[in-house]
């Protein structure tokens, strides 16, 4: 506050309207919320829209009461999260590892450039068959579909990072007789640092879109067979509530990688 | 005085999948402990690679380069290179990219941090060191980039057009400086430049290379006074005369070209 009583009146009132505006903003989020929650809730019990086909908040709080008691929402939960996570992690090393070896060797660069277009443009979901033969019908395969998604975008990404770095920064450093370890660690990956966070935040993404697609093909277990098993037997409730756990899960998941960043850049800074 | 380059016969060939481009031919050059040169000439006549093949980034196609009787190489400490661009790392403070130099040739030690602290405060950026880059002018931040150049104690300064990329005030202002700094430090340079006055204004002695292949196509001597700073060298009769003179060598080698 006493920093604030030496700025002028105008400056003063420019702060006051930067946080009305503020205020605003978090306000009008919550409103849009609350009247899509109240209207498909009124909606549903005045049976004005069905509440079989579309279920309705009330039902999924009761859903998610159920589920939670009879301990089944922790443990679907927990497989996919557990899943979506060692896919994540498992995708996001190796795929940064390459990178690091590709820029490393403009041999090799160009000897797998024609390889990873093509594995990129690929869908993934076509592997399906491949996979569950090879590694049967379990988490195993989910992971591998999981980090088959992840991987190839993190590759290429990351190394299109590495390579975009200013040549005149290069030739400082080579000026100055650095090794190329010397240049990746000075140079290239605090350079990077910005699209390596980026590419962090896009896996979060990928790497649920995998565990889901994965446990679609073949799990007995999850919060995609959960959906799967919902929609099969109609029970829209189950579904609903499935999709509501996963973006809970998922945005937690993005906003811990936002809060990495963040520290990442007070280090930078 | 003892010859710090010594240049014989050098040829250089630049190879690329399309053709062959002959850049340099036959240069021979001695330069001196503690001069100033410049090398001037049309575009492209390959004034920058000398400075590349001095300080050892590239090797002749044939002939011999000596830098203090040795084969240049960017591993040992003789030459320093200044670039046009500053090339100060954005994410770091200005006291950290003076160090950058010392890091990369593991001689981080804290005598050496002291001495480029110290050449830091000398020359006027004392109080700018925990700020970023970006925060800084164009002139300081060329003034900083020596700093970090000057940090390795190198013997001879490699300087390629490090003016052309800031505004004319600035430019004439940052040649008083660094030229004071380069003086007083007692330190060679070879500078790469396009500005006649530039060179004039800076050296000792002036090389005009011709259109490629790039020759020594003439050598003038300035004879100032080292007291006089280059601003006020500018100013001189002689400094008009070379000035014409070099113009003219320059205009005659593009005429030829076309």
């Amino acid at each position: 506050m006493k920093k604030i009583m030496k700025f002028s009146k105008s400056h003063y009132d420019y702060l006051k309207k930067y946080r009305t505006k503020k205020v605003l903003i978090l306000v009008s989020q919550i409103s849009i919320l609350v009247i899509l929650l109240l209207a498909w809730e009124l909606l549903t019990k005045y049976e004005i829209i069905s509440s079989f086909f579309f279920s309705s908040p009330s039902r999924i709080a009761e859903t998610i009461g159920e589920l939670y008691k009879n301990g089944e929402l922790l443990y679907h939960s927990r497989i996919t999260l557990s899943e979506t996570l060692i896919g994540f992690a498992i995708a996001t090393g190796i795929g940064f590892l390459v990178a690091f070896i590709l820029w490393y060797s403009d041999f090799l660069r160009r000897v797998l450039e024609p390889y990873l277009v093509v594995l990129n443009s690929l869908p993934k979901i076509a592997l399906g068959p491949i996979i569950i033969i090879w590694f049967g019908a379990g988490s195993k395969a989910i992971i591998f579909m999981c980090i088959l998604i992840v991987i190839i975008v993190t590759i290429m990404n990351i190394l299109n990072s590495f390579t975009n770095c200013d040549k005149q920064l290069i030739a400082l450093s080579r000026s100055l007789g650095a090794n190329k370890f010397q240049i990746f660690f000075k140079l290239i990956l605090p350079n990077s640092l910005k699209d390596i966070v980026a590419t962090l935040k896009i896996n979060v993404g990928l790497s649920w879109i995998g565990a889901i697609m994965g446990e679609y093909l073949v799990s007995k277990a999850g919060l995609g067979y959960l959906l799967i098993y919902g929609g099969q037997v109609f029970d829209l409730n189950l579904v609903m509530t499935a999709t509501v756990v996963l973006c809970v899960l998922a945005s937690i998941m993005y906003f811990a990688v936002a809060l990495f960043e963040k520290l990442m850049n007070k280090f930078y800074q | 005085m003892d010859k710090l380059v010594e240049i014989k016969h050098l040829n250089l060939i630049y190879q690329s999948v399309d053709s062959e481009t002959h850049a340099l031919d036959d240069i021979n050059l001695e330069i001196d402990n503690q001069e100033f040169v410049s090398i001037v000439g049309p575009s492209g006549c390959g004034k920058t690679t000398i400075l590349s093949l001095i300080s050892g980034l590239m090797r002749p196609t044939s002939g011999d380069i000596k830098v203090a009787g040795k084969s240049p190489s960017p591993k040992d400490n003789l030459t320093g290179y200044m670039f046009q661009r500053d090339n100060l790392l954005p994410w770091r403070t200005i006291e950290k990219n003076i160090y950058f130099g010392l890091e990369i040739k593991r001689q981080k030690t804290n005598e050496r941090k002291k001495y480029a602290l110290d050449l830091a405060k000398k020359y006027g950026i004392g109080d700018f060191l925990k700020k970023h880059p970006s925060e800084l002018s164009g002139g300081m931040r060329q003034r900083v980039a020596l700093i970090r150049t000057l940090a390795l104690k190198p013997e001879l300064l490699l300087l390629d057009e490090p003016f052309s990329a800031l505004d004319y005030q600035t430019r004439l202002e940052l040649c008083d400086h660094i030229f004071e700094i380069i003086k007083s430090e007692k330190k060679t340079a070879i500078l790469v430049t396009h500005d006649i006055q530039e060179a004039i204004s800076m050296s000792d002695r002036i090389i005009v290379l011709s259109a490629r292949p790039g020759k020594i196509k003439a050598i003038h001597k300035t004879n100032f006074s080292v007291d006089m700073a280059p601003f006020e060298r500018r100013k001189t009769d002689k400094a008009k005369e070379l000035f014409d003179i070099i113009w003219q060598e320059i205009q005659n080698e593009k005429n030829n070209e076309v």
